[in-house]
């Protein structure tokens, strides 16, 4: 730094690095006022008001005038460039929730943790009021939300949302998620399968990104992949394309919850993977697992080591099938890093078929936990053109109802204010 | 999660409270480890909040013992509580609107140096504290009357962590708050087991108490009605025991 400072530019390397300081800080916390940008850079009023012309003539930003404790502010925002989409990802144990815009940079987000069995009413009411809500710290209004994508641990039928294997997710069945969805926020949904969403996510801006081809693993409470094929998101006829969670294991196994016997599920997902440690360990989280094989316990890191080769025989057969070049791993479980994953790579490698031109790359996700909510926003921005491009526009019931969505919003706002 | 060995965190045995001519509690038992989240639930008058005072020294039993760690303890006051590393969250949460974020955390335990506040110190605590908590609070130099509902929860949270405490009461954080304050607040309590801490949380909301919760334990009529492990019990099995169409033990019938 003193280096920097005694260089002729001295001036307006500084004026550059205070530029950043702002815009980091508007990124982090959505749309924020004049005054709470002084609070949060620690630079003087008049720095960032100059700061901000600057930002605004150069189109990075936007301002508009709201009211923060009884005062007329400046909101100062990045300038979204025409719109918003809201990813959702439920999953069994955490709701995530992320608004991104045209370029796929998320602007906001916000993780909920849930109950185990969550119940569908109340999961998918509190997703639809997060989407709200965070629209609304970024800075933004539901009207310019565009489309919400959705991702579920399980498959789905991509018109209805609903899920196409009973009993996977209890209490789940035979919603018509993007009717429950749509009429609540009244904009276009669409629902796809977490893992897929993940595939699509790495296979674009990822890990994967410049393969034709490619898998991607999701490691969380129970097992997924999503294949891409030529670039596409390969589903299947009724979306269980990938699902290898329910590829049999043990032929003498315990009944999964699809109604097969000893799927890889039963073997590695989150209840077999804790169940062995109960005795030695107590009783514990996925989380808990994760966060002491990454401390170094040895029983954890064993549990883990022994899902990832498990996962491996699997993901090795299916890449026999695909043939792809790469293997990205994403899930709770991944954060483990080569704890999961150098077994799993151990057990694909062995495959000689896989392995003739070139090793088969099996890598760790690149976006990590934004993957699925990363991918159901490219997803969601893909349908959010449809209404535009062929004129096709939401039924005129669904306007009525964002009316009313639209106050509901504002209520929530102003109780936040108080 | 309890694989530490040793001695509970806190342990309370046959703790009994009367107060005049009620009984808000007979005989309860209470245990919080490290590194675990222990919800109390129960109707209003259960004796959840009177349990709550116990432990972070408002209120003294008639009769029962606390141990903190395996030694036998008398949390005679509040500050009694501190200095054992109790801290505690109320529902009204107790936070000074006139004061800023900084001011707020260490009100009553401002950091001296002869005698002259260390303002850059403790902002700089504060920053990292609420960074800890992924907390959303632009500036440590905003008074609490400017922030939202959510934003004074984070704060009064954040303050339980000045002064490296071991056990953290929190009497219905969610209470009134938006989804996405509500989110905040339980990534908050996440936290706060993934440091090592025991936290016990008292609140109403089922899906709150089952989404982050470790063990559950139910208050009926200021007795134990069970016991239950949040991430195998249902809805259903907790209501029951709330409602009291189920009992731990058939002597309790009688009861109320």
């Amino acid at each position: 730094m003193r280096l920097g400072g005694a260089a002729s530019g001295s001036q307006s390397s500084l004026r550059e690095g205070n530029r950043s300081l702002v815009v980091e800080a508007i990124q982090r916390f959505g749309g924020l006022t004049q005054v709470e940008l002084v609070g949060a850079t620690g630079l003087s009023a008049a720095t960032v008001s100059s700061i901000v012309k600057e930002l605004q003539t150069a189109g990075l930003v936007d301002t508009r005038t709201t009211i923060r404790s009884g005062r007329r502010a400046q909101l100062v925002r990045l300038a979204s460039r025409t719109g918003l989409v809201a990813g959702v990802l439920i999953g069994h144990r955490q709701l995530r929730v992320a608004l991104g815009d045209i370029a796929h940079d998320i602007v906001a987000e916000q993780v909920l943790p849930l109950p185990d069995e969550h119940r569908v009413d109340t999961s998918l009411d509190r997703a639809a009021l997060l989407v709200v809500e965070l629209a609304e710290r970024a800075g933004a209004s539901l009207d310019e939300v565009l489309a919400i994508g959705v991702g579920l641990p399980a498959p789905v039928e991509p018109g209805t949302g609903m899920i196409t294997v009973p009993g996977i997710m209890r209490g789940w069945d035979g919603i018509h998620i993007v009717h429950v969805m749509s009429k609540r926020l009244a904009k276009p949904v669409v629902v796809e399968n977490d893992a897929n969403l993940g595939a699509l996510a790495e296979s674009r801006f990822g890990a994967a990104r410049g393969y034709r081809d490619s898998l991607y693993v999701r490691a969380s409470y129970g097992i997924g992949a999503g294949i891409v094929i030529s670039g596409q998101v390969h589903r299947g006829f009724a979306g269980t394309a990938g699902e290898i969670g329910h590829v049999q294991v043990d032929p003498q196994g315990a009944i999964c919850r699809c109604g097969s016997r000893g799927c890889l599920d039963t073997v590695v997902g989150a209840g077999a993977l804790l169940e062995p440690l109960r005795a030695s360990h107590g009783s514990l989280a996925l989380r808990d697992v994760v966060q002491m094989a990454n401390d170094g316990d040895p029983g954890c890191r064993q549990v883990i080591a022994d899902a990832g080769a498990a996962i491996g025989s699997v993901v090795a057969s299916l890449a026999v099938a695909v043939n792809p070049q790469c293997v990205a791993v994403g899930g709770e479980l991944a954060e483990t890093g080569e704890v999961l994953i150098g077994p799993m790579r151990d057990a694909i490698r062995r495959r000689v078929l896989l392995n003739q031109i070139a090793p088969l790359e099996v890598l760790p996700a690149e976006l990590g936990q934004r993957a699925e909510v990363l991918g159901a926003i490219a997803l969601a921005l893909e349908a959010a053109e449809i209404p535009l491009d062929a004129a096709e526009t939401p039924p005129a019931a669904g306007e009525g109802a964002d009316g009313g969505t639209q106050e509901d919003g504002d209520d929530h706002g102003v109780a936040e204010r108080r | 999660m309890n694989e530490r060995g040793g001695a509970p965190l806190l342990s309370m045995r046959q703790i009994s409270k009367r107060f005049g001519a009620v009984e808000a509690l007979s005989g309860v038992d209470f245990e919080v480890r490290a590194h675990e989240v222990v919800a109390l639930v129960g109707d209003n008058g259960a004796g959840k909040s009177t349990l709550a005072r116990m432990v972070s020294g408002v209120l003294q039993p008639d009769a029962g013992i606390i141990e903190i760690e395996g030694q036998q303890v008398s949390i005679s006051s509040p500050s009694v509580a501190h200095e054992m590393r109790i801290a505690t969250v109320f529902q009204d949460l107790a936070l000074a609107d006139n004061l800023d974020v900084t001011a707020n955390l260490f009100l009553g335990h401002e950091l001296r140096e002869n005698g002259m506040l260390q303002d850059g110190r403790m902002e700089q605590i504060t920053r990292d504290v609420l960074a800890k908590l992924a907390s959303r609070i632009p500036s440590v130099r905003t008074p609490l009357s400017a922030l939202s509902a959510g934003q004074r929860q984070s704060v009064a949270i954040a303050r339980t962590l000045i002064g490296d405490p071991r056990l953290v009461v929190l009497d219905e954080p969610t209470a009134a708050l938006s989804a996405v304050q509500t989110a905040e607040v339980l990534t908050h309590i996440e936290r706060l087991r993934d440091l090592g801490l025991g936290v016990i949380l008292i609140s109403h909301n089922m899906t709150d108490v089952r989404a982050v919760s470790d063990r559950i334990e139910v208050l009926r009529h200021g007795r134990n009605n069970g016991s239950f492990d949040a991430s195998r019990t249902s809805f259903e099995e907790i209501l029951a025991a709330i409602t009291g169409a189920t009992h731990v033990e058939p002597g309790l019938r009688s009861v109320g």
